[in-house]
């Protein structure tokens, strides 16, 4: 039995295709997410069938998460990514407790129980200040690409304080540090501990270790060390972080 | 009969198809009866995203609660005397409805205006140009009802709750006196646990309050009765407020009735929505004692039905979730249906106002205990004290802390909540914010929702 899973975030559509027999993953992509979501998550769907060799009729159940999940027209169920991603992880690291998945607008702490349940999440809803597109607006400022900034960050001496509750007003706080001469990489640092230190509020109690790292967040070099030195453990950052979601949904699609 | 149909949700355009049926199938109303839609031509624009349940029951409760505007003018044109009271939600409106030619309503609640307007009343943006902006609660919409005067009329006398209140409602209220609308202050103290030895008394709900601060209250409950007494020119005896007791009480325990059967049967036999509004009928009865019993009556009587026959809005094994706080946009409640979960409990601010109130005790200190077990005026730890014993009772598999935007109580309450309830019970806790309109924000509350509705199943399977 193959299944798919299609996880249409807020940055890029991802899709697993998933031999639940097998319990294995038969091919995954990603794409830009855009204006015509369903097609765009429809043609990268044609595309991974292709190239792994899949016919339609073998896939019997495609379920969709992820902000656009509604709008995916050839999706028989719609999960929500909390319930996803928590699947995603025990299935790649069945010992995790606590997952953290920083995405593109919004961003997670879920924990689960010893089946990869959800007992309890908490999710960011009142700005964008703890997850990617911070990140983004913040590379974009400082002329950087995001798989830079974990380098850059690791030369920083002296993190700078990036006090702002809102991404907008933090972007000119940045403009100000680097007008008063504030080294990029102590940017970059204050930046990605400013990210952290507002999941790590919004875990509260909530963090049991040991702790999974998804979402496209978990790609970013430096995210990582950031997030366990603010939730003061070690995080582990799941293999294909950014797919997590959708193998989650390709697995419950099966079910 | 088109009345005994199988219980629905249904949108204002099917209540409009449903409602020709039912009249001519003889529907009886009261004066204030009539299709839904009318009030969407008056503004209630809101209206036409709602799902609304179909018995003839729910659309008197609608009727009820989207005419009391014309109500209290009516009562003006008559010559009553009208009381708005403020803040303590239940207590001091029982004592007014105790005098004779005296009507009481909480202009606070003129925060459902806008739920049901959009913005189309302007009476948040009057309230922005005088300085109370989104930072403050949705109650700021009064400020502007005051101002436009398009809504209620202006109170003949105005008493509030001071001390132990939130601190945007206490900013919100002084502004409205500021603005020239006096108001007469009364004292609520803040609730605390007694010290050992200290003399105690019970409060309705199960807490206790020391001797001293139900003594205080009744002194403050007693003085604000006189001035209302004074104001319609009439006077208060201790008979007249026996009396509004007993009365109050007899919509109480309907209301309770009312919510133990829905909260407890399965499927759900009636909407969320229609029980939100119910249980703020119990505050001031609309404008309308008989009718609110009425009314109240009526939502029992088709509930009764419904369970004995089995019959529910919704699938059967929803999941159950208990709320606390009531929602600025009634969308939500909806949502939560559509969604896969039923409400089955709630704290809406306002259980002091459905607890019985003690019979046994004299009434002026009846009253005062029924001030003081306030959910808000004690500590939050109490509060999420007693959420988690109505979660064990009504068997809930989560809870939603609905967090009112700018209001202070809010900053504080969710994370005492959250955490008893994990620590106790072991269920999944979210809070979530809603705002006046909801629309923007729909998809991520959405989200949220259909997650915890996820986690519950997952914990009952």
């Amino acid at each position: 039995m193959i299944t798919c899973g299609i996880d249409a975030g807020s940055r890029a559509i991802k899709i697993v295709l998933f031999d639940a027999q097998r319990q294995a993953v038969l091919a995954a992509g990603a794409a830009d997410q855009g204006v015509q979501q369903d097609r765009l998550a429809r043609q990268l769907y044609e595309r991974l069938l292709a190239e792994a060799g899949i016919a339609h009729e073998q896939v019997t159940a495609r379920a969709a998460t992820g902000y656009g999940r509604n709008i995916i027209s050839f999706a028989e169920r719609t999960i929500t990514e909390i319930t996803c991603h928590a699947v995603g992880v025990h299935h790649v690291w069945p010992e995790a407790r606590t997952l953290v998945d920083i995405g593109g607008q919004d961003s997670k702490v879920v924990r689960l129980g010893a089946d990869g349940a959800v007992e309890d999440f908490a999710m960011n809803d009142r700005c964008a200040a703890g997850t990617g597109r911070f990140l983004e607006v913040m590379a974009q400022r400082l002329e950087l690409r995001l798989d830079e900034l974990g380098d850059i960050a690791a030369r920083s001496t002296q993190p700078a304080v990036i006090s702002s509750m809102c991404v907008v007003f933090a972007e000119t706080e940045i403009i100000g540090l680097l007008a008063a001469g504030a080294d990029p990489a102590d940017i970059v640092a204050g930046v990605q501990a400013s990210i952290v230190r507002r999941v790590a509020a919004m875990a509260g109690r909530q963090v049991c270790p040991p702790v999974a790292f998804t979402g496209g967040g978990a790609l970013v070099s430096g995210m990582d060390r950031a997030l366990a030195a603010a939730l003061e453990q070690p995080v582990r950052v799941v293999p294909a972080p950014r797919m997590t979601g959708a193998l989650g949904a390709a697995i419950l699609a099966a079910r | 009969m088109a009345s005994q149909c199988c219980p629905a949700r249904i949108t204002l355009d099917e209540w409009t198809r449903r409602y020709a049926r039912l009249r001519a199938d003889g529907l009886s109303e009261p004066g204030y009866g009539g299709p839904l839609e009318r009030h969407v031509d008056d503004g209630d624009s809101r209206l036409l995203g709602l799902k609304f349940d179909n018995s003839p029951a729910a659309l008197r409760l609608w009727n009820l609660l989207l005419t009391e505007e014309a109500r209290l003018h009516e009562a003006r044109a008559r010559g009553a005397t009208i009381v708005g009271v403020m803040k303590d939600l239940g207590t001091a409106a029982m004592v007014a409805w105790s005098i004779p030619n005296v009507v009481a309503f909480y202009p606070d609640g003129a925060w459902w205006t806008p739920c049901l307007t959009e913005q189309n009343s302007r009476v948040l943006a009057i309230a922005d140009s005088l300085g109370l902006d989104e930072s403050f609660c949705p109650v700021r919409a009064m400020v502007g009802a005051f101002v436009n005067g398009e809504h209620f009329p202006i109170p003949d006398l105005l008493v509030c709750s001071a001390g132990a209140v939130c601190d945007d409602f206490s900013a919100i209220a002084q502004r409205l006196e500021a603005l020239g609308h006096p108001i007469v202050w009364w004292e609520m103290p803040r609730r605390r646990r007694p010290d050992p030895g200290e003399p105690a008394i019970e409060l309705p709900g199960g807490g206790t309050a020391p001797a001293e601060q139900v003594r205080i209250v009744e002194a403050e409950l007693r003085r604000i009765g006189r001035i209302m007494a004074d104001a319609a020119g009439a006077s208060l005896t201790e008979a007249n407020l026996v009396e509004g007791i007993r009365r109050a009480n007899r919509v109480r325990a309907c209301l309770r009735e009312l919510r133990d059967l829905v909260f407890l049967a399965d499927p759900c036999p009636m909407p969320a929505l229609e029980i939100l509004i119910a249980e703020m009928l119990a505050i001031h009865y609309c404008s309308d004692y008989d009718e609110s019993l009425a009314v109240i009556e009526g939502l029992l009587t088709e509930t009764k039905r419904r369970v004995a026959a089995g019959l529910g809005v919704l699938e059967p094994g929803a999941a159950r979730i208990f709320w606390v706080n009531p929602v600025a946009d009634l969308r939500v409640m909806n949502i939560v249906e559509d969604i896969g979960g039923r409400i089955c409990g709630t704290d809406y601010m306002i259980l002091h106002a459905i607890d019985a109130i003690p019979e046994d005790v004299l009434p002026w200190q009846a009253l005062a205990r029924t001030a003081l077990a306030d959910p808000l005026v004690g500590s939050a730890s109490d509060r999420a004290e007693r959420i988690c014993r109505d979660a064990v009772r009504y068997h809930a598999q989560a809870v939603v802390v609905s967090r009112i935007p700018g209001a202070s109580h809010c900053a504080t309450e969710g994370a005492a909540i959250r955490e008893l309830l994990r620590d106790r019970l072991g269920i999944p806790v979210i809070e979530i914010e809603v705002p006046s309109i909801t629309d923007a924000v729909e998809a991520g509350l959405r989200t949220r929702l259909q997650a915890l509705v996820e986690a519950a199943r997952r914990e009952r399977a």
